[in-house]
């Protein structure tokens, strides 16, 4: 009497289960895009309204005008645009060669000195800002979009990546290319890199939207608005003594991260499928 | 290097164009880096940038770089990491109560070693007192006061009004702020709260008014001991966590610093305690009446002051120290500290400030604009000692246990005192 009953309970359990498990879903799904919302709700408001909620409320783009008047953006996007697309061209070429050396090459000693590039994601990068700096300053690049990317261009992280999708790449393929003639360079362009292609856009989308918020380097190694990306130009907003202007810093922000929001809702699909298939989460 | 040669060519040009009128063959400039700090909002990077342009029309054999290095702590990890590159700047503002680490680090120099006229030694003398005892130890200078601040008192005078009190007349007790806010609450127009002191953000800061106005002062003046739990301090912050576990005059739990200022203008708090820093802000954005006064007393008066000091670096030539303390001198002259004060709603740092036409005429026309002024007769030094950010985190977070209940206020202060005891253990005198 009671065996039936209870396995009928647990079906029903189990056929609600998917829905809890949407709700959960859904909850936190919210919690991440509170503050977003948020942010979003204060820069198109009068600084009335910024706790308080009202539908009807007057929107305005006068948030917009002032934080746009109080920092040059046109130049921040500009040195960020530089600053970004630099370092992910260099990550892909140093990385692609040295994933590439690491998966295929016969170099003795080989997986001690990968073991010495895996060391890097154990440091904490803020533990090298002195050093860097120290480097950067010698090389005379302080104050130059180059020092700022040039610590990131070795990244081990990219390493690591492109090691692993090369060794899941099937040596058959490369014999194929070799009988046709190929020398190392042009096995590496041609079956390599564009088998790892997901991997390429996983990391490349990692790499830019951490070093489009990167903050305390730039700062430090930076002088002048000619150099400085957008995270230093939005750090003048901050009033830690006052406690800022929700207004104001809502629509700087906005200002700041659009472009990066613009291209994720765009590829939205390509993005979410090429980290599947790259395995990174 | 490469990216500096254009600036320093045409620092070079414009120094030559003004002086080709004249006889005299003038020297290249001494040249200068400053890092500072913004802490407060607004376009300051631009005050900043029009003060050194009018600094270097007046001294053309100065040239002054002044770079924005983010908040206080971002500040003191460019300056230390310059420094270590063998870039040290030669001046920077940072935070007042950063003096033991940089003294620690060997990095700053007392402006005792740069004065030579007994003009000069007056202008170290020339601040208000209660704004050097952070700048100063064993009777050498080692800061200048800038950008400084202190705690103020806020009222909603509409609020009063409303609660039935009297709108002009601001708590002078500790006891009558407690009253007051228990029957603004009880009066209930919406949501009020009788009263906020913010908890996140300084706690310490806040923590040290109460305590000073208890008459005790947390640490001693050469930085390496505290006294949080003495009884005058555990009675203060029983005192605090008072207003919202008896008098339901403040809400339970954190209150945040950074909306708080936010939190006043909607009139969800008739009162608040927040920095000077909020003054100009306030008085833009406040469509009801409001009042400023001095924080109210247990035994005495007393705020703690706060903000950025002036340092001269030790890694520069005797030449480029006297340049570096010339345009600290012209920054902080009555004139400056006055149009600086105005635009800011930082304090003038000295007497002279306020006897300036500008600041007399806005004092007139603002009253609550020296409040922070005449209270400063009453203030403190802001919690400074070696090992300072430890020390302080030590005291916030016992702070923070005792308004969200989760220690009594004895059991906390207690805790605090031995965690920094044993962060100062090393430097006992």
């Amino acid at each position: 009497m009671t065996a039936p009953t209870a396995a009928a309970a647990s079906r029903r359990f189990a056929a609600r289960l998917p829905r809890l498990e949407t709700l959960a879903a859904w909850l936190l799904a919210i919690v991440w895009i509170f503050p977003l919302l948020y942010a979003v709700w204060a820069a198109f408001h009068p600084s009335e309204f910024m706790v308080r909620f009202d539908l009807l409320a007057p929107l305005t783009l006068a948030n917009f005008l002032d934080a746009w008047e109080q920092a040059p953006f046109a130049r921040y996007y500009l040195n960020t645009f530089l600053l970004v697309t630099g370092i992910v061209a260099g990550q892909f070429v140093v990385c692609t060669l040295a994933g590439f050396a690491f998966a295929r090459f016969p170099i003795p000693g080989k997986d001690f000195l990968f073991m010495l590039v895996l060391l890097q994601l154990f440091v904490f990068p803020e533990v090298l800002i002195v050093e860097n700096y120290r480097i950067a300053s010698a090389l005379g690049l302080v104050d130059t979009i180059t020092g700022i990317g040039l610590p990131y261009v070795a990244s081990a992280f990219g390493i690591f990546l492109l090691r692993q999708t090369f060794k899941t790449i099937p040596r058959e393929l490369e014999d194929a290319a070799r009988i046709e003639g190929c020398g190392w360079m042009a096995v590496l362009l041609k079956v390599y890199v564009p088998l790892a292609k997901p991997t390429y856009l996983a990391y490349g989308l990692v790499s830019i939207s951490h070093h489009w918020n990167n903050f305390l380097w730039p700062l430090v190694v930076t002088n002048s608005v000619e150099s400085r990306p957008l995270t230093v130009g939005l750090g003048i907003f901050s009033a830690p003594e006052t406690g800022v202007n929700w207004a104001t810093i809502s629509a700087a922000t906005l200002l700041s991260i659009a472009p990066l929001l613009v291209a994720f809702l765009l590829f939205q699909r390509q993005f979410v499928q090429s980290f599947l298939r790259a395995g990174i989460r | 290097m490469s990216a500096f040669l254009p600036r320093t060519l045409g620092g070079l040009a414009a120094a030559g164009l003004l002086v080709a009128g004249q006889t005299t063959a003038q020297q290249e400039p001494v040249e200068l880096t400053m890092y500072y700090p913004v802490a407060v909002g607004g376009a300051l990077t631009e005050v900043i940038d029009g003060l050194v342009a009018d600094f270097e029309a007046d001294h053309p054999d100065i040239a002054v770089e002044a770079i924005y290095a983010g908040n206080y702590d971002d500040t003191r990890v460019r300056a230390m990491s310059a420094v270590e590159a063998g870039d040290a700047p030669q001046l920077s503002v940072m935070f007042s109560i950063d003096l033991y680490e940089l003294l620690e680090q060997d990095v700053i120099v007392a402006f005792d070693e740069v004065v030579e006229s007994d003009e000069e030694r007056e202008w170290l003398d020339s601040f208000y007192p209660a704004l050097m005892e952070n700048g100063t130890l064993d009777g050498k200078t080692y800061g200048i006061p800038f950008q400084r601040s202190t705690i103020v008192f806020y009222w909603n005078k509409e609020a009063f009004a409303a609660a039935g009190l009297d709108p002009d007349t601001p708590p002078e007790t500790w006891e009558e702020m407690a009253e007051m806010g228990a029957t603004i609450r009880e009066a209930g127009e919406g949501d009020r709260w009788g009263v906020m002191v913010p908890s996140t953000g300084y706690p310490y800061w806040m923590f040290q008014a109460f305590a000073f106005q208890n008459g005790h002062r947390l640490m001693s003046e050469d930085g390496t001991e505290v006294y949080f739990n003495d009884p005058a301090a555990v009675e203060a912050l029983e005192y605090w966590v008072s207003l919202a576990a008896e008098h339901d005059a403040m809400p339970d739990g954190a209150i945040e610093w950074g909306t708080l200022r936010q939190n006043f203008i909607e009139g969800a708090t008739a009162m608040m305690w927040h920095s000077t820093g909020n003054l100009t802000a306030v008085k833009n954005e406040a469509d009801f009446d409001f009042g400023v006064a001095m924080l109210p007393m247990k035994t005495q008066r007393g705020s703690p002051t706060g903000g950025g000091n002036f340092y001269l670096f030790k890694d520069a030539t005797p030449e480029e120290r006297r340049a570096a303390m010339t345009f600290i001198r012209w920054m902080t002259a009555p004139e400056r500290a006055a149009t600086w004060s105005i635009e800011t709603g930082y304090m003038g740092v000295s007497p002279a400030a306020y006897e300036t036409q500008a600041l007399q005429e806005y004092v007139e026309e603002f009253p609550p604009a020296a409040v922070a002024r005449d209270q400063l007769e009453h203030a403190t030094a802001e919690l400074a000692t070696y090992q300072g950010g430890r020390v302080r985190r030590a005291l916030d977070n016992a702070v923070q246990a005792a308004l969200t209940g989760q220690m009594s206020p004895q059991e906390a202060l207690d805790q605090a005192q031995a965690e920094a005891d044993a962060a100062l253990r090393r430097y006992a005198r």
